[in-house]
């Protein structure tokens, strides 16, 4: 595929960007995260009825053939708003199996984790219809995913328990590494820019307090954080092979990012309704799930 | 740009990478290759000259600069490319830097059609080395405030005063200084960037021993030299515009991944003391990534090179990232203490306490990240 965009993008990836930032814009524009993360603003089936479960899956299997730097952009958009769905992990499902294509329902995969100990943890384990997919090593089949209990955890990826964990080939490990860590460096864009509009208008001392070097350094830090996560992400899709580095720096620094912003919101950072916790739950959560993928 | 327009492009790209490659693989000096971190100073020196002036024979030199000044006629990502296998070859830094990326596009954007004729062309053949003239003993962060003066005389100025942290200062022929012209105009009107000669009367430079025993930096004295008007950049007084180009060039991409090149090469010598996976493995490899990512920094910031804002929040955070991964990569290199490059080490780990305070400190960077970049209130 060739490509239009910045750094290896294709034609795909740019106006998949576009049209999901302006379906996010519509779903959830202007409402606190903290409401919509607990709701269902964007629901499974509308992303489904548009095709974007399909966006990663090859061209000859009748998917949209998004590459892994387009994946990256899409990714990026949507960490943006941490939106309930299960977008990622279906279009990933559905890139790498067949079984996963032919199941018209959202997917999931389940990864262990260090807490988890023989058990997986699968992101919207308890959405309706959701299957987990087994694996992409020997076999692609889907199962059910029996007796799971949301952890309460990360309201945005309704983390749940699974008895078994998908067998992901280092590849396909690879690549739900390289697109979790640009959801987390999207997440990061967000809380920068929140930050740094907070700081403009919050006034103490009878000034913004972004005119305080304390303030004005640290949110200076935090954009050096979200740029490295950022190409991080971007390097890590373009080379996926031992990206595993890059991938995790990513996380690191878009977390770092993130409690940047909850420190510069000051007492509003900690309460429940401000919101900015979601975007903690949900780096923190997918930096654990990144972990535990086979290598 | 079209799919059709990329792909020629992509293949250009990658025709100029195998060239350079190969090129690359034939032209660096084996002495600096092996013994870089033990070399005397003034063999130091003359395999950077050298390196200048194989630069140009190979039609290196100025990649990204314009033919008819003795450039390649190429764009960023040339340099970028250029840059980055320079890397992986070991190849030195020439002395023609300051020439390179703050003299030559001054020029091009502000100077005369003389002083472009002039000046560029020995720069670009490695047959003139350039200095800059910025800083004072009184004005460092504080830029605007030089007091070295620029004295109205027939023809031209009279240079006094004095100023400092000048590298190069030795092998220069010429020196991008900023002086006070006008004493009654109020600040940033009241500043004329010049071209000084090195070799006229009433210049005196005195070493600076730096807190690695090494002098890559002066102070210099000017007592009354003569600079003519021709040799002024742009209008009397508009010596601050002229050295915010300057700076914001210094900044940039191309200086981002010339560091990248010293950086590299450390990291690799670094990876070589630590063969044997140990305690510091996982630091190490952070550390690697690190290198790597200023690389891909400067990529993207090549790559928004077009959209001013874009570019400016991906390049604005280089000279952070950086001198302050330099300084951690070499504090931990220090720490393990590897006998068989000890002294590089020691050296390395002294000398790269200054990159957070040249060109800016690390403060001054982060003032301008959130003023500039993020709109923060000043």
């Amino acid at each position: 595929m060739t490509a239009v965009g910045e750094m290896g993008v294709s034609e795909v990836g740019v106006e998949a960007a576009a049209a999901l930032r302006e379906i996010l814009a519509r779903a959830v524009g202007g409402s606190p995260v903290a409401s919509y993360t607990t709701e269902q603003p964007l629901p499974w089936t509308t992303l489904q009825g548009g095709g974007w479960d399909l966006l990663g899956a090859p061209e000859e299997a009748g998917g949209a053939g998004a590459t892994l730097r387009d994946l990256v952009e899409i990714a990026r958009v949507w960490g943006w708003s941490v939106v309930p769905s299960p977008l990622i992990p279906t279009l990933m499902a559905k890139r790498w199996s067949a079984a996963a294509r032919e199941y018209q329902g959202p997917v999931t995969v389940a990864v262990p984790t260090r807490t988890s100990g023989n058990l997986g943890v699968a992101p919207f384990g308890l959405e309706p219809g959701v299957r987990l997919l087994m694996g992409t090593i020997d076999s692609d089949r889907l199962v059910d995913i029996a007796d799971a209990g949301d952890d309460g955890y990360a309201p945005s990826l309704r983390l749940t328990e699974t008895s078994m964990v998908t067998e992901l080939s280092p590849e396909a490990a690879a690549e739900m590494g390289v697109v979790w860590a640009a959801e987390a460096a999207g997440c990061a864009a967000r809380m920068l820019t929140d930050a740094v509009a907070y700081a403009k208008e919050r006034q103490q001392f009878g000034q913004p307090i972004g005119r305080f070097q304390a303030v004005k350094h640290q949110l200076a830090d935090a954009h050096l954080l979200a740029e490295q996560a950022e190409t991080a992400a971007i390097w890590a899709s373009l080379e996926p092979t031992g990206s595993r580095t890059a991938v995790l720096y990513c996380f690191d620094s878009s977390l770092r990012v993130i409690e940047t912003a909850v420190q510069v919101h000051g007492g509003l950072g900690f309460t429940w309704e401000m919101g900015l916790h979601m975007y903690l739950r949900h780096v923190s959560a997918l930096r654990e799930l990144a972990a535990g993928l086979p290598r | 740009m079209t799919s059709t327009e990329m792909t020629a492009q992509a293949i250009d790209h990658a025709r100029f990478r195998q060239e350079a490659e190969r090129w690359l693989a034939e032209n660096v000096s084996e002495e600096w290759r092996e013994h870089r971190g033990a070399l005397h100073e003034d063999d130091e020196t003359r395999i950077r000259a050298d390196w200048d002036r194989t630069l140009h024979k190979g039609n290196y030199a100025g990649l990204s600069l314009p033919v008819e000044y003795g450039g390649q006629g190429m764009g960023l990502a040339e340099e970028v490319i250029f840059h980055e296998l320079a890397a992986r070859a070991q190849a030195p830094d020439g002395l023609g830097r300051i020439g390179k990326i703050l003299t030559a596009p001054t020029l091009i954007a502000h100077g005369t059609e003389h002083q472009k004729a002039t000046f560029l062309p020995p720069i670009m053949s490695g047959d003139h080395v350039w200095c800059q003239g910025f800083s004072e003993p009184g004005s460092g962060s504080d830029l605007a405030s030089v007091t070295c003066s620029a004295k109205r005389v027939e023809g031209g100025y009279l240079v006094r005063g004095r100023k400092t942290w000048t590298s190069y200062s030795r092998q220069a022929h010429r020196c991008l200084l900023l002086a006070r012209s006008d004493d009654q105009a109020p600040r940033y009107r009241n500043l004329s960037l010049l071209l000084l000669d090195m070799n006229a009367p009433g210049v005196e430079i005195s070493a600076i021993r730096q807190i690695s025993g090494s002098q890559h930096f002066s102070e210099t004295f000017f007592d009354d030299v003569f600079v003519s008007d021709e040799d002024r950049v742009g209008e009397e007084g508009d010596g601050w515009r002229m050295a915010m180009t300057v700076l914001a060039n210094e900044r940039g991409a191309i200086e981002g991944i010339t560091r990248y090149v010293e950086i590299r090469a450390d990291m690799n010598l670094l990876q070589q003391c630590c063969a044997r996976p140990g305690e510091a493995a996982e630091q190490l490899q952070e550390l690697d990534a690190r290198v790597e990512l200023v690389r891909w920094q400067v990529s993207k910031a090549v790559a928004r090179q077009h959209d001013l804002q874009a570019f400016l929040r991906a390049s604005m955070v280089l000279k952070v990232m950086w001198s302050e991964l330099w300084q951690e990569l070499t504090s931990l290199a220090a720490k393990l203490s590897c006998p068989a490059h000890r002294s590089h080490w020691r050296h390395q780990y002294l000398e790269s306490r200054s990159a957070t305070i040249y060109s800016g400190t690390s403060e001054i960077q982060r003032n301008i990240i959130g003023e500039r970049v993020l709109g923060l209130p000043k």
